[in-house]
């Protein structure tokens, strides 16, 4: 049943006054608020625009806060990175500088000052910030690297470097000293050298005679083998056999033997006997007293330092290599460390991409900035490396060769700290998160500039400008009383008035 | 002439005075009256024996314009369709919230698409995946609720049409009855006038509900029929019945087939007892009634549409796993394999091969069908206008699935199963009549860590969301409303970052992936969301869709209002008008009262020297 309301007739004309009244109820609204609709029919044409510059917005807000995170990141990865950097220059200075004096624990006061230096750098590198270590590429939750105590002395039965370095000494050396060569005299003029078939001890490069008459042959062969045939002729005094010999760090040695007249040879001189017989049995004799001593000194060193490469230089596909035994002085090869035998001195996350692709901050739409960093990266694992292969030898007070060995270990050691040409440095490092600190400050600039524009154009559609709005309220109003006033006129006048 | 005559005519003229008083009476006391119509007074000189004398009531007229009367009920019932249209529109724009403010639609999506952005960022941290689930909640309970709003209008539509179908019942059953008492009363009459005055206003009451054309018999009924030319009222008056259901859904469709329709249909009982559907004749075209069926069936559902689009979207953008096949080769025939080890119902296999007959590359999908009541499925059940799809059951085993594709193929292509889960397909060999292009399955992730970015991170209620089709329809069908954050999810939340075991905690991989399916990829989307059609379906990324949601919801309620308004406008003029012209104006009467009041004197005054003329001559 339908009920249809009375008063229709004069309705008509006071809903004109309703529709004025609602706009005004509107309009005050819109005064309030600031905003011209309530619902997205109320905004005209551009709504769909207003969509698509609130999300605009919306996201822009999110990569502020991005950009505000990671910037705090950065600072301090930089400043870590910066410190890392001037322990490597300091610890550089001190080794080359460095004085052979035995201290107590077998090492220099230089060696225990390194020992400190690389302990600072393993907790550099252990930074974190908010529960995220910097410097251990994916894994973040976790520190980058073991304690110094635990690399150097090793953890319950798992090997820590000294004990690396130790066995890799034995394996370098061999059984009888000489660097895995056997020295023979396969005729009665010629000396020859053999390598064994080992990746240990010296490897022969090649060998120059300056001695008339003599011939060298080789090296050829595997294992190879290297000759000097001394012929029939002897050598003149002062003449020289110069042997090269390739390290077990990739250096090269060479070992010059002069041929002389006394009866008494200096180390690394032999005597002209009577017929070249005699003098390729001195040479053989000199030969292997000279081995002897550069096993003892550069061999050693070098070997010290191999041994570092061996428990430093590892990632994902590549677990630390230790020597095969024991017996380690006739050890064959190395195998792969275990987890369970060998410290690991890296305990972060590592991966076959680039370490800078670790940690990714998106900035803007298109734009996705990476900033991880490894602490196994080339450049900062050889700063740790070269300081801790410094600090873990150690040497004997009675050992004739030890200062040797010491000067030969700190060249080395400085070389390995300057850097090679071509080879990542810490610097390089600090360049790249620096470039990304840049990169960051740009975008933040520039969402600083877009926010306000878009915010304008936002508010140029759904906004309602007070000025406006209060003009038309007030026309409004002026309308709105005119009409009450003629219709209550209108309504008033009628004939009943004057009968 | 006498003057008793004299005496006579002048009551005649008492008479027709007290006639126009007690008419003057009744137009002022109706004045108010909805409906009512000024009546005048029809008075003409009565006529005996060929000589006029007296005055005689004629009729009783109703001021009225015929054409002006129709004109308003055609424009009103469009004024109450256009009325009802605009007042549901309003209430659908409240469903997507204020724009720009924290509860609507848009800013919860943007700080969800926010949330996965900051665990790009720092994916190690246990409140930015925590932000990442709830917001994720807050957006799947945000779509259940906008399907409850959007049903619930739904809901109100069928109550709405049940009413008005209630109301247009009485008024037609009220203009049958009043048809008979006018064709048997006296024309003329006062009564009848008054009568014809109750029978306009049910006939305009009828007009809000539907469009109506009325045609008048010659005996004064009323012939009320539909502007397509159904008759509801003769000389009885046709039944509608309508039987609403109670709860409505979105799987509870209109549907031309009775059988398969959920919810009421509007239906027409005739005299002779026929039965027409309304809406499937698309019968009623204006008025309340056509609005509610239009909200019911069209733009509601529409909007419904597009919600599930949406939420369909969501859900495979992040649970979509593509692999390819591995090329293969039997001898003289190549081709590729791939394992098809967790394809789930809806699911499809991608082949690509070139007809070397025709030259041409087809595409065919190959989909899982778990409903053997939903096949054969049509071309239209991927959003790829290029590809056909074949439905397949795989309930026999994959080995029966092989034979019936070979079936199909008629050897062109041939399919095996080598062994276990994987099917292969070869060429035909030397005859040469196919080359095999490619070969891919894009399959429904259901775990957290399978190895792959993908995860099951929305899901349907408790299982996975595949799109799978059924007899009754697609999975997509009302899932904005079952749209859920998986609970596996809800309890491990490491899992947005760990897709493998040994994934690292810092790992920025799945979050970027999420972030990127999210805001980058784009997806196509299905024409019933009434964007794109069937040929060319509308491609976008989730944001956009939404954006042009909005929009076209927006557009279309703007469109409403201001039809609406400006059907206000037009109506309120007519209703003017016909007031002016048939409503009572106290002004007027008041001058015809005292225009009658000088004539009854007039009249008396005759009456009164006549009496004294025959007292004179009764004296004489």
């Amino acid at each position: 049943m339908i009920v249809n309301n009375a008063g229709t007739n004069s309705a008509l004309s006071v809903q004109t006054l309703i529709d004025m009244r609602n706009q005004l109820v509107d309009l005050q609204r819109q005064l309030g608020t600031g905003k011209k609709a309530t619902s997205y029919a109320g905004l005209g044409l551009d709504r769909g625009l207003t969509v698509g510059l609130r999300a605009h917005l919306s996201a822009m807000a999110g990569y502020s806060q991005t950009i505000s995170e990671v910037g705090v990141r950065l600072d301090l990865a930089g400043t870590a990175l910066s410190q890392l950097d001037s322990i490597g220059r300091d610890a550089k200075s001190t080794v080359m500088k460095s004085q052979f004096a035995l201290g107590s624990g077998n090492q220099t006061l230089d060696q225990r000052t390194a020992y400190l230096q690389f302990d600072q750098m393993l907790s550099v590198l252990n930074t974190s910030t908010g529960g995220r270590h910097l410097f251990a590429g994916r894994n973040v939750d976790q520190p980058a690297v073991a304690t110094a105590d635990h690399i150097m002395n090793g953890e319950g039965t798992r090997a820590g470097l000294k004990q690396i370095i130790a066995e890799r000494r034995l394996a370098d050396l061999g059984t009888s000293g000489l660097g895995r060569l056997a020295v023979s005299a396969p005729s009665t003029t010629s000396v020859q050298l053999d390598e064994d078939a080992s990746p240990f001890g010296f490897k022969l490069s090649g060998a120059v005679s300056g001695l008339t008459g003599s011939t060298v042959s080789g090296p050829a062969g595997s294992p190879a083998s290297l000759s000097v045939d001394l012929g029939p002729t002897n050598p003149a005094p002062g003449e020289t056999v110069r042997f090269t010999f390739a390290m077990p760090d990739g250096t090269s040695q060479d070992l010059t033997l002069t041929a002389t007249n006394s009866a008494t040879p200096a180390a690394n001189e032999f005597t002209i006997g009577v017929i070249s017989d005699v003098t390729a049995a001195n040479l053989q004799t000199a030969l292997t007293q000279a081995l002897g001593r550069l096993a003892a000194t550069s061999l050693t060193a070098a070997s010290a330092v191999a041994a570092a490469g061996n428990f430093f230089n590892t990632d994902a596909s590549n677990p630390p290599q230790r020597v095969d035994g024991p017996p380690f002085d006739s050890a064959t090869g190395l195998v792969d460390g275990t987890a369970a035998n060998t410290v690991s001195w890296y305990t972060g996350e590592s991966g076959a991409d680039g370490a800078r692709t670790t940690a990714i901050a998106r900035v803007d739409q298109s734009l996705t900035l990476s900033y991880g960093v490894r602490a196994n990266e080339e450049g900062l694992r050889m700063a740790v490396q070269s300081i801790a292969v410094f600090a873990a030898t150690t040497f004997s007070a009675t050992d004739p060769n030890a200062e040797a060995s010491y000067i030969s270990l700190k060249q080395r050691v400085t070389a390995q700290l300057e850097g090679l040409p071509g080879k990542q440095k810490i610097t390089d490092i600090e360049g790249d998160i620096a470039a990304v600190h840049n990169a960051l400050q740009t975008a933040e600039s520039r969402h600083l500039q877009t926010k306000g524009t878009l915010a304008q154009l936002l508010q140029d559609v759904e906004g309602a400008p007070t000025e406006e709005v209060a003009a038309k309220i007030l026309a409004l109003q002026t309308n709105l009383q005119a009409t009450l006033q003629t219709t209550a006129m209108l309504l008033r006048t009628n004939l009943l008035e004057y009968i | 002439m006498s003057l008793s005559q004299a005496l006579s005519i002048s009551l005649s003229g008492l008479r027709a005075t007290q006639a126009g008083l007690s008419l003057v009476a009744g137009n002022v006391a109706n004045a108010q009256t909805p409906g009512y119509v000024r009546k005048t007074l029809g008075q003409e000189t009565s006529v005996a024996g060929g000589i006029g004398g007296g005055v005689r009531i004629a009729a009783i007229n109703r001021v009225i314009d015929e054409f002006l009367q129709r004109q308003l009920r055609v424009e009103s019932s469009g004024g109450s369709y256009t009325e009802l249209r605009a007042n549901f529109y309003q209430r659908l724009q409240q469903v997507y919230g204020q724009p720009g403010s924290d509860s609507a639609f848009e800013t919860v999506f943007n700080n969800f698409t926010n949330a996965v952005q900051s665990l790009t960022t720092s994916p190690e941290s246990g409140a930015a995946r925590s932000i990442v689930l709830t917001s994720g909640q807050v957006l799947a309970q945000y779509l259940n609720g906008m399907t409850a709003d959007i049903q619930a209008l739904r809901g109100d539509a069928e109550k709405g049409i049940a009413d008005a179908v209630e109301n247009a019942n009485s008024a037609m059953q009220a203009i049958a009855t009043i048809n008979a008492q006018i064709a048997h009363a006296p024309p003329g009459d006062a009564a009848t006038a008054m009568l014809k005055d109750q029978r306009d206003l049910y006939v305009d009451q009828l007009a809000s509900l539907m469009d109506i054309r009325v045609v008048t018999g010659d005996r004064g009924e009323y012939n009320v029929f539909t502007n397509s030319g159904v008759q509801l009222v003769g000389s009885q008056a046709a039944q509608l019945s309508f039987e609403p259901q109670g709860t409505v859904t979105p799987a509870t469709l209109w549907s031309a087939d009775p059988s398969q329709s959920n919810v009421g249909t509007l239906k027409l009982v005739a005299g002779n007892g026929s039965t027409i559907d309304l809406i499937a004749s698309k019968t009623i075209r204006s008025g309340q009634i056509a609005a509610y069926i239009e909200m019911r069936d069209e733009i509601l559902v529409e909007a419904q549409n597009q919600l599930d689009a949406m939420a369909a979207a969501m859900a495979q953008a992040l649970s979509s796993e593509t692999t390819t096949g591995t090329a293969t080769s039997v001898g003289l025939q190549a081709g590729y394999e791939i394992d098809t080890a967790g394809l789930l119902s809806g699911n499809a296999i991608h082949l690509t091969y070139t007809d070397n007959q025709t030259n041409q590359q087809r595409r065919i999908t190959i989909m899982r069908v778990d409903d053997p009541g939903a096949l054969p499925l049509d071309n239209t059940a991927t959003l790829d206008p290029n590809d056909e799809v074949i439905g397949i059951d795989f309930s026999g085993g994959l080995a029966a699935v092989a034979s019936e594709l070979n079936a199909r193929f008629n050897g062109a292509v041939l399919f095996d199963n080598p062994g276990g889960t994987t099917l292969r397909v070869l060429d035909d060999g030397p005859a040469g009549r196919s080359d095999i292009g490619a070969l891919s399955m894009t399959r429904t992730v259901t775990g957290l860590a399978e190895g792959g970015n993908a995860l099951a991170f929305f899901t349907d209620a408790t299982s996975p969301y595949s799109g799978y089709f059924t007899s009754t329809g697609s999975q997509s069908m009302g899932f904005a409303g079952r749209i859920s954050v998986n609970a596996a999810l809800l309890g491990d939340p490491s899992k947005l970052v760990k897709f493998n075991t040994g994934t690292a905690s810092g790992d920025p991989q799945r979050p970027e992936f999420i972030y990127q399916q999210l805001t980058g990829t784009p997806f196509n989307f299905a024409p019933n969301s009434g964007m794109g059609t069937a040929a060319s379906p509308y491609t976008a990324d989730l944001t956009t869709f939404m954006r042009q949601v909005l929009s076209l919801q927006g557009e279309a309620a703007a469109n409403a209002d201001s039809l609406s308004q400006g059907q206000g406008v037009v109506v309120n003029a007519l209703k003017q008008r016909l007031a002016d012209e048939s409503g009572v104006n106290v002004d007027q009467e008041m001058a015809y009262l005292i225009s009658l009041q000088t004539a009854y004197g007039a009249n008396a005054r005759v009456m009164a020297v006549v009496r004294d003329l025959i007292d004179t001559l009764l004296r004489m």
